[in-house]
């Protein structure tokens, strides 16, 4: 029995490495960099995946609005580089305004952050990139943290814990959308500048940011590999397979529910950023409900339960949408496959790409552990 | 303030058309149909093609709808959702597939567009129906703007939430669908055919679905994606009002309604939308078995 485990292990290690591997040399292996910016996006996409696989499959909570995390991440970010840009730095004042602000500003109000629609001064502090990168990891956290308190420790499960993230990602939409004077509404963030760290400019169609983003991917999911294998984690899979009987052995189900739910939210909100730096805009289509699903999809196909196979999945999925993508009509006949491929997912394959593997790697186990029986 | 009241109350009773048939799919049975939005777009699709080709009016397309919309919904239950009774969140992803093929189907004019061949009433397009002439002109009483085509809306759904109430609460078929909702082995156990009165309540539901679609289609663009904001808000409606109690449906369709049509008056559409969005958050982390709703299943 200990024998088999080790070589469950192993194989599970052998995928991880593998994809490492291949994540990162795969600039070496072409110098289209239009290609690989599409590449990195989908391994943002990625670790959507992956922070749905944390909140779904191990904690047993299905979040349809991880969008809103995504997308917090995304504009807070993306506010500062909006900053950076050239064009807020030629709306006529010695310091940057956005160029959609000047169009949206009364008529005789001054060129100037503070002031120039009503809310605006929101964005001063985003003058700093640092304080840009901070609040796209700290407001996902922190509306995480008051949402899942509200929703954990009320003991809301299940489909409700669905339908109110449901809500809220579209209420959070309808915010975003509304406030067009500092937003600029359903036409989002665009022109932005780029990220600049450590002295190096990011620009996104080369080498470093494919980097920046395949490095950030890689550690996030070795981190989060761990995370589910300490104590923590085993207790939360204990309150995704009987939440009350972790609650009568002592533990406090609601706060490892809360911590994880935030953890899956940090790294949403992450993602977003990386998304920001790779795509250059952020816009209220983040937190569509078709997007906060297909993060699911992504999860469901690569396999809910296993961190790696939805970070697979999700990467799958968007390379082969984006090879058949190039013309309208295959995209459309794509998005039909889908629907398809999903179902028969859900209705076959409960356990996804994942799933398969695992079963495959069982059979091989099996087989190998009667031929030395045999032999001995 | 009449007029606000009105607003509202067509506001509720679309909310209250969509809702009605949720509420017996997923309330009755237990299933999150995220198909149901397209089940609505396939009954303002199936108005808009009987009217092309087969000349029918509004309220020939009606019943047409509810046979297409609940033919439809009968084949999905028995393909996929049969197999799913009990995994509530699979529902939910799987007819999520169902949705987008839906969808993807009458974009696609079922496949024809790769032939390049185009049938008029499908496609990516926007499609209108026309309502008959007697029901789009405003009137006056005593002062009163009547809006005869909202008041045609508001009059049918009262009368199909009634029908409904009666024949799940006046019939035998009633009576053995509220059994499998309280405990469907206890319902079989007892000689209920569990699978013919769960296909049969499915179809009706999405009959409702399809009938709510044809009066969508006399005021808002078709598009094949008009589904997709319809759903959320059936379902927000549903479980506010507490799975499986009709009463509770109509409830909170009404409260929504009234909420979204003053407050679009107050404020504007978009805060509208977003502060039903916030009360219906507030009252499932409040009641998380809806108004009316009963525990277990």
């Amino acid at each position: 029995m200990v024998e088999n485990r080790s070589l469950g292990q192993k194989l599970d290690w052998a995928v991880y490495i593998t994809f490492f591997v291949v994540v990162l040399c795969l600039p070496l292996l072409t110098d289209d960099v239009f290609w690989l910016n599409r590449i990195s996006k989908f391994l943002v996409f990625g670790l959507l995946g992956l922070a749905i696989a944390l909140s779904w499959g191990y904690a047993g909570v299905l979040n349809l609005g991880q969008g809103l995390f995504f997308g917090l991440g995304a504009y807070m970010f993306a506010m500062s580089l909006k900053l950076k840009s050239t064009t807020s730095l030629q709306q006529g004042s010695d310091k940057p305004v956005p160029d959609f602000m000047v169009w949206n500003a009364e008529p005789g109000s001054p060129t100037e952050l503070c002031c120039i629609v009503p809310g605006s001064w929101l964005w001063l502090p985003f003058q700093s990139q640092t304080f840009g990168m901070i609040m796209a990891i700290v407001l996902p956290i922190v509306v995480a943290f008051v949402v899942g308190s509200a929703i954990f420790r009320l003991r809301v499960s299940g489909v409700y814990v669905a339908i109110i993230t449901l809500a809220l990602v579209l209420l959070v939409r309808l915010l975003i959308i509304d406030a067009q004077p500092i937003t600029n509404g359903f036409n989002g963030l665009t022109d932005l500048g780029w990220l600049e760290l450590f002295g190096i400019e990011f620009d996104p169609y080369m080498y470093e940011t494919y980097y920046l983003v395949a490095v950030s991917c890689c550690l996030i999911m070795l981190a989060a590999r761990w995370l589910v294998s300490t104590r923590a984690g085993l207790i939360l899979q204990s309150t995704r397979d009987d939440a009350n009987r972790s609650r009568y052995l002592g533990y406090d189900v609601a706060a490892y529910q809360i911590f994880f739910f935030v953890v899956s939210a940090a790294i949403a909100g992450f993602a977003g950023m990386l998304y920001v730096v790779a795509a250059e805009f952020a816009s209220p289509t983040f937190l569509d409900i078709s997007f906060s699903i297909s993060m699911v999809v992504w999860a469901a196909v690569g396999g809910r339960s296993s961190l790696i196979g939805a970070v697979i999945g999700a990467v799958l999925i968007n390379s082969i949408e984006a090879s058949v993508s190039e013309t309208e009509i295959f995209k459309e006949a794509w998005k039909l496959i889908i629907g398809v491929i999903f179902i028969f997912v859900v209705l076959l394959l409960p356990r996804g790409i994942a799933g398969v593997a695992r079963d495959f790697a069982r059979w091989l186990e099996d087989k190998h552990l009667l031929s030395t029986s045999k032999r001995g | 303030m009449s007029n606000i009241l009105f607003i509202g109350l067509s506001l509720s009773s679309i909310l209250l058309l969509i809702a009605l048939g949720l509420s017996i799919t997923y309330g009755a049975m237990g299933v999150i149909n995220m198909a149901h939005g397209e089940l609505v777009m396939i009954g303002a699709y199936t108005a808009v093609l009987s009217g092309l080709y087969l000349n029918l009016n509004l309220f020939l397309a009606l019943p047409l709808a509810f046979l297409v919309s609940a033919g439809v919904g009968l084949a999905v239950e028995r393909v996929i959702i049969r197999r799913l009774y009990g995994r509530i969140i699979d529902t939910l992803l799987a007819t999520w597939g169902v949705a987008i093929l839906l969808q993807q189907l009458i974009r696609l004019e079922f496949g024809l567009s790769f032939f390049n061949i185009h049938v008029d009433g499908l496609g990516p397009g926007f499609q209108s129906f026309p309502i008959p002439a007697f029901l789009s002109e405003n009137f006056d009483i005593f002062g009163f703007t009547v809006q005869p085509y909202r008041s045609f809306i508001i009059v049918l759904t009262i009368a199909l939430t009634f029908l409904t109430w009666f024949l799940m609460y006046r019939t035998s078929l009633g009576t053995q669908v509220r059994a499998i909702m309280r405990n469907p082995q206890m319902a079989a156990a007892c000689g209920i055919d569990v699978n013919r009165i769960s296909a049969w309540t499915f179809a009706y539901g999405s009959g409702l679905a399809g009938v709510a679609g044809v009066l969508l289609a006399g005021f808002k663009a078709v598009i094949p994606d008009m589904g997709e904001s319809v759903v959320v808000d059936g379902f927000l409606v549903v479980v506010v009002g507490g799975v499986g109690s009709l009463f509770g449906t109509l409830l909170s369709a009404a409260v929504l309604g009234q909420i979204n049509g003053v407050f679009a008056i107050l404020t504007n559409d978009i805060v509208a939308r977003a502060i039903v969005f916030g009360v219906v958050i507030f009252l499932i982390l409040l009641r998380p078995n809806g108004l009316f709703g009963f525990k277990s299943r």
